[in-house]
């Protein structure tokens, strides 16, 4: 009786309608343009890089031009420029990021309490983010202007030689291009977490005051796990985007002193760019792409980003 | 250094590569611009013409004189107009590779002697001796700059016209050197002595100021050959100099000059910082072109800027640096080369060069500019001028025929010599680095000869 019921519901008597051969074209020619856009700007260039990453391809040099094979991913095993521009991506990536989270998920706790002049807070909290890049690395080439900025005052009061410059010395580069991409960075991940802040319920607090939790108790079992999901996210995008990083390293100290900060991209950069050698250029993109794509599985893996029990 | 070596290879791959790039090229442009160019006819001679003048360099001073040279040469030539872009110095060769690869170049361009063998590879610049005979310049121009401009490329022939030139120079600040109660200084033992006498850490003086950072070969060369005595890069067989135990003496004694004569800050300085240090009063001493001199005058004013040129060697050779040809050039592609040519002809013309080289502090290349009264006035350009018409005297000629010759200098040797400059890598290493491997570019280049 049940199967028949079922066998013979309004749904499977209906009619079978054959569509005309005409709209039957419809839902591909809807999606074309979206297709099409994919593939001219993502497919393409994805898969051009990829190719060039497999030729000897120098336009100063074409007459050596031609397949390579994996010449290019060997001479990079052999590369020193290579190896140390990756230690120094994870370096810059990892300290970056992990400083980055820790000021910007102060500044969201800081921000989301209630208190007099908060918007303006709020407002002067996140300006760096809207500053541009170009903008952001001339206020910060500024205050480490030997001759104008931090480092004249310091030597003014002895604490420095006169014609010291953070951006050059061995111990003080790395830190003084962290500070000013924690400055422009920090924002982003107070924004994210302040919006997540904003949609926890207040009866929970109240309810874990009630039950006497403290405030590290509450942060842990009531905050924490609601803006778990926004930091997971956020700290992926930001270490996807401080690895890219090259416009604030470019302008602000080349990669150097001594290659000192150097990233991938930007020997990428001035492979590609500058000594104009796109095989060995794309190669190096490729490497990149995959580290960059492997990241992202396993960190999302790892955190059980959008599993219901994450 | 990382890179592999390849021989140059029959020009069918070439073929290959270019079509590849034209169908790139059209792609780009179909989807960019959304319809295709279509080629113009050659004009006639009285046919209003514009052309594209592509500048490597916006210093605004520049392009305020380069502005005017063209205001000049359009009033000679009423049916010619050109249009000026400026294109950063830091990334102009990106644009000009772009503009390569997608068919769109210009007409004229003002590329630096360094720049040639690549674009030449590229097949991208018009060969001008044929014109340049025609036209008879053989006779105007100073014979030196013509082999200079040809000794960048690669396959020996005219791309660059030589308009004007550049040299090396050490400028420094009289009143300084009064106040110390030191003289000019003649010989490379006097320059490093008043280097060190000048600087006061306390003050914030500095003796010299050393260029660390972005285009740090061109110093380095200057400073460090003529001092070595050595007048070429290579010895016949391609093998480099650079590792020469004269060259490494000298790189030595340079490289001790940083933090005892100048800034520690000077590790990342390029030609920006380093003329604006000079500029600011805070650095005595200075190596750099007669290129920079109109704004040190006008930082300092003419009478605390003097100059004098690297000095000869402890056994009397006399290397001279620097001597590189500043011109223009024009692209193969250019669709009006009769018109651009006339704008090339004006730059090398009694009128034009004179206004072009005296507002850029160059070296005139017209011989009858170079009588003029205001290159005696000038005093960087008198004492290269002086120096290079002296018969002991030999002109070091960097290898800018090698394609490499950027990639090298730049990408590998510069993040070495700062490791230099900061105590990590010895001399030795870095120059034995560096020469074997523009002595494996030179022997590749002498093998396809």
């Amino acid at each position: 009786m049940t199967s028949s019921i079922l066998t013979r519901s309004p749904l499977s008597e209906a009619p079978t309608r054959r569509r005309a051969p005409a709209t039957r074209w419809y839902p591909y020619l809807l999606i074309a343009p979206a297709a099409l856009l994919v593939l001219v700007f993502l497919v393409y260039p994805v898969g051009s890089v990829f190719y060039y990453s497999l030729q000897h391809y120098n336009i100063t040099q074409p007459w050596a031009d031609g397949f390579a094979g994996l010449d290019n991913f060997i001479a990079m095993g052999q590369d020193p420029l290579f190896w140390r521009s990756l230690v120094f991506t994870g370096q810059w990536v990892l300290v970056e990021v992990a400083l980055q989270f820790v000021l910007g998920l102060g500044l969201a706790l800081l921000i989301n309490q209630t208190f007099v002049g908060r918007a303006v807070v709020r407002s002067l909290v996140f300006s760096p983010w809207a500053v541009s890049g170009i903008l952001t690395t001339t206020i910060w080439i500024l205050i480490y202007n030997p001759s104008t900025g931090v480092g004249r005052y310091l030597a003014e009061v002895g604490l420095v030689p006169f014609g010291t410059s953070l951006l050059s010395g061995a111990g003080t580069t790395f830190w003084a291009v962290i500070l000013a991409e924690l400055w422009k960075g920090a924002p982003f991940f107070a924004i994210l977490i302040l919006a997540d802040l904003q949609s926890v319920r207040t009866e929970l607090y109240e309810a874990a005051e009630v039950d006497g939790a403290g405030r590290i108790r509450k942060f842990a079992s009531i905050t924490w796990p609601h803006i778990r999901s926004a930091v997971v996210i956020a700290t992926l995008l930001r270490a996807v985007w401080e690895f890219n990083n090259v416009d604030l390293l470019y302008t602000l100290t080349g990669g150097g002193p001594a290659g000192s900060t150097t990233t991938l991209p930007l020997y990428v950069a001035q492979t590609a760019i500058h000594d104009r050698d796109f095989g060995y250029g794309s190669a190096l993109t490729v490497v990149a792409f995959i580290i960059l794509t492997v990241f992202s599985v396993v960190y999302l893996r790892v955190n059980r980003f959008g599993r219901d029990d994450a | 250094m990382k890179r592999r070596s390849n021989l140059p290879e029959p020009r069918s791959r070439m073929a290959g590569r270019r079509a590849r790039s034209a169908i790139a090229a059209f792609a780009l442009g179909a989807v960019t611009l959304g319809a295709a160019g279509c080629a113009a006819p050659s004009p006639a001679d009285d046919e209003n013409i514009v052309l594209e003048l592509w500048d490597t360099d916006t210093r605004p001073a520049r392009a305020e004189n380069l502005e005017k040279l063209i205001d000049m040469f359009e009033a000679e030539n009423p049916n010619i107009t050109i249009e000026y872009l400026g294109l950063p110095t830091d990334s102009y060769m990106q644009k000009i590779s772009t503009a390569i690869a997608t068919n769109s170049t210009p007409d004229l361009l003002t590329p630096k002697a360094s720049d040639i063998a690549a674009l030449v590879a590229q097949e991208a610049l018009a060969s001008l001796d044929e014109r340049f005979e025609e036209g008879g310049w053989g006779d105007e121009i100073d014979p030196s700059m013509v082999e200079s401009s040809k000794a960048a490329s690669p396959d020996g022939s005219l791309y660059l016209t030589p308009a004007t030139s550049l040299a090396d120079v050490i400028y420094y600040r009289p009143d300084l050197f009064e106040a110390a109660g030191l003289d000019a200084p003649e010989s490379w033992d006097d320059f490093f002595a008043d280097a060190v006498e000048l600087t006061d850490p306390a003050t914030g003086q500095f003796g010299y100021t050393i260029r660390g950072g972005a285009g740090f070969f061109s110093q380095f060369v200057q400073m460090v050959y003529p001092q070595a005595g050595i007048d070429t890069f290579f010895l016949e067989d391609g093998t480099s100099t650079l590792d020469d135990p004269a060259v490494v003496e000298a790189t030595q004694r340079y490289v001790d000059l940083y933090r005892k004569a100048t800034a520690e800050s000077d590790l990342t300085a390029d030609f920006k910082v380093m003329v604006a240090q000079f500029g600011s009063g805070s650095t005595g001493m200075l190596s750099h072109s007669v290129g920079s001199y109109p704004d040190h005058v006008k930082a300092l004013g003419a009478d605390a800027v003097a100059a004098v040129v690297p000095f000869p060697s402890e056994d009397g050779e006399y290397v001279l640096t620097g001597r590189m040809t500043t011109g223009f050039a024009m692209f193969e592609a250019s669709e009006h080369q009769d018109a651009a040519w006339k704008f090339l002809e004006f730059t090398m013309s009694e009128e034009g060069n004179s206004f072009w080289a005296e507002a850029s502090g160059y070296i005139p290349g017209n011989l009858a500019v170079q009588s003029e009264p205001w290159v005696a006035e000038n005093p960087a350009i008198a004492v290269a001028a002086e120096a290079g018409s002296s018969p002991d005297a030999t002109v070091l000629q960097q290898p800018f025929h090698l394609p490499e010759f950027n990639s090298i200098t730049s990408t590998d040797m510069l993040p070495q010599w700062q490791a230099v400059l900061q105590g990590d890598l010895s001399v030795e290493d870095f120059l034995g680095d560096a020469a074997e491997a523009l002595t494996d570019a030179q022997q590749r280049y002498l093998a396809s000869q």
